[in-house]
């Protein structure tokens, strides 16, 4: 019944996003509000891809240098333990790129190894510059994973961006590849990002976002919405800052009332509770702490009220 | 920020080491056996320990920083490509242009030179035991880039003329980059990468200055 108040509230409170949010983001709110799936009992919090309505779960999950492990057979037995339990809480995206040195082989041996991972939704990235480069790259990418196709290809950091924009536009064309996207995470590029996001035919759109880092409330947020883009948020602990800046404070009673028991969770549900994002992908290396990353895929989320309170808060610590 | 945790670096050169193995030996032989030539030269043991130091970056390069260390940084193809030219360099310069002769000198540059290469040799992978990284995840002389540039700084301090710059500007630049090491991989031993490369070019400076 709570969860159920919770749902009602939040949808209406959506209309007065201009607390936290630009006028954009307001459009977008109304746009993205029918996507949203708050918490029924025993049910996750998913999104919907605005390009098909598809829906994915709010939480996936990073690769960076957590599943970089080379070819150590004991950390990658470790590795496959957190994916399992990753897709054991209902977890669903897994991104990652050529960048992250061994990553994507180690997903590769972790999903070789897992039952469960039927709602895989593969998200990679092509970082090289040439379009024979980049087609060369996607190919080893898909080999790496074992994935005949992937559900998403996204070009990284906007490294020689038009090559390979025309690959991903072909290939999605010839369903090789489900849905194309665009990424950035230095924080530096969001004009940049921008341009691509007005000008090209992009599903998706990743870059960073997170309680202190909320730039991108201000123009691509606003802009993904309007534009029905799928918005997947890197860095979503600022590199594991927020911890060290937060951890050794308690966490406020207040957070129970949107169903928060760690910092990990009050940081995502922050995050996916902005309506114009669709996935954020914390990274982890330990099973304890994928599980408390997956306790956000669960129950009420904070509205626009709440989330005011949130950032008023850690800004006070 | 790198793009892996020591915990995956220090479990990587385990496994190099023991996929490696018995190349330490190989590479502690001939090691011993440039020392050795420097302590008791031959018409011939410049180009010994030319082609002895070679071999060394060309191996690191290729088996450690391409084959090795690129599977989990981005940035190893770029470190295998220094090594590679700065082999390229030494079998030029030391090899096939000769001219270059090694010997031991009981003065600042010689006394330097071999303490640099004793601790290339034993000091460095003790040093690295003690801060937790004993074998196999030890960084061993010839094949694992520290001690290797360590020893190349000592061996060129022998130099009996002149050491040529160009030689000295890739294992400076590999000094700095190691070094880092401390702070990002928690590895203390590489703090002697940092001393080595600046003693080495003080000396060296002072070394070519007084022979010009």
């Amino acid at each position: 019944m709570s969860e159920t108040k919770g749902f009602i509230s939040a949808l209406t409170r959506r209309t007065v996003l201009n607390g936290i949010a630009t006028a954009g983001a307001v459009a977008a709110t109304a746009r993205l509000a029918p996507g949203l799936a708050l918490a029924q009992p025993s049910s996750l919090l998913t999104r919907a891809i605005p390009a098909t309505g598809e829906r994915i779960p709010v939480v996936g999950m990073g690769s960076w240098i957590t599943l970089n492990v080379g070819a150590s057979k004991k950390l990658r037995d470790a590795r496959v333990k957190v994916l399992q339990s990753f897709f054991d809480h209902g977890g669903g995206m897994v991104d990652s790129s050529p960048m992250y040195g061994s990553s994507e082989e180690v997903i590769g041996y972790c999903l070789e190894r897992i039952a469960n991972d039927q709602k895989l939704f593969s998200a990679t990235k092509v970082w090289t510059v040439a379009q024979a480069m980049g087609i060369r790259q996607m190919k080893t990418s898909e080999k790496l994973w074992g994935e005949e196709r992937f559900d998403l290809l996204q070009i990284h950091n906007l490294l020689d961006w038009e090559a390979h924009m025309e690959t991903l536009k072909e290939w999605k064309a010839q369903k090789r590849v489900r849905y194309i996207g665009m990424t950035t995470s230095h924080g530096r590029r969001h004009n940049d990002l921008e341009a691509v996001i007005k000008s090209q035919p992009l599903d998706f759109v990743q870059f960073t976002y997170n309680i202190l880092d909320r730039e991108a409330e201000k123009r691509l947020l606003p802009l993904a919405a309007d534009k029905g883009l799928a918005v997947i948020i890197n860095r979503p602990f600022r590199r594991g800052q927020l911890f060290d800046l937060f951890k050794r404070h308690p966490l406020p009673e207040w957070a129970g009332e949107f169903d928060c028991a760690n910092w990990s969770q009050f940081f995502l549900k922050f995050i996916v509770s902005h309506p114009a994002v669709t996935c954020a992908i914390p990274a982890t290396s330990r099973v304890d702490h994928m599980d408390e990353n997956m306790g956000a895929l669960t129950g009420r989320l904070p509205d626009a009220r709440t989330r005011q309170r949130m950032i008023a808060h850690v800004e006070s610590l | 920020m790198l793009p892996f945790t020591p915990e995956v670096f220090f479990a990587q050169f385990e496994d190099y080491n023991l996929a490696i193995w018995p190349a330490q030996i190989i590479a502690y032989a001939l090691g011993l056996l440039a020392l050795a030539l420097a302590f008791r030269p031959t018409d011939s043991s410049g180009r010994i320990i030319g082609a002895i130091l070679a071999s060394l970056w060309l191996w690191n390069g290729v088996v450690y920083h391409w084959l090795t260390f690129a599977t989990i940084n981005f940035a190893a193809p770029l470190f295998a490509a220094l090594f590679l030219v700065e082999a390229l360099l030494l079998a030029w310069r030391l090899v096939i242009r000769g001219g270059v002769a090694f010997s031991f000198r009981n003065d600042g540059a010689g006394r330097a030179g071999a303490a640099l290469m004793v601790l290339a040799i034993v000091i460095y992978p003790l040093f690295g035991a003690l801060a937790g990284h004993g074998w196999p995840q030890a960084a061993m002389f010839g094949v694992a880039p520290g001690p290797t540039v360590i020893f190349t700084l000592g061996m060129l301090l022998l130099a009996e003329k002149r050491v040529p710059y160009g030689l000295i500007v890739i294992p400076l630049l590999w000094s700095l980059i190691g070094a880092s090491a401390v702070w990002l991989l928690d590895a203390p031993e590489d703090v002697t990468l940092l001393l080595a490369g600046a003693l080495a070019l003080v000396l060296i400076a002072r070394k070519n200055r007084h022979l010009s």
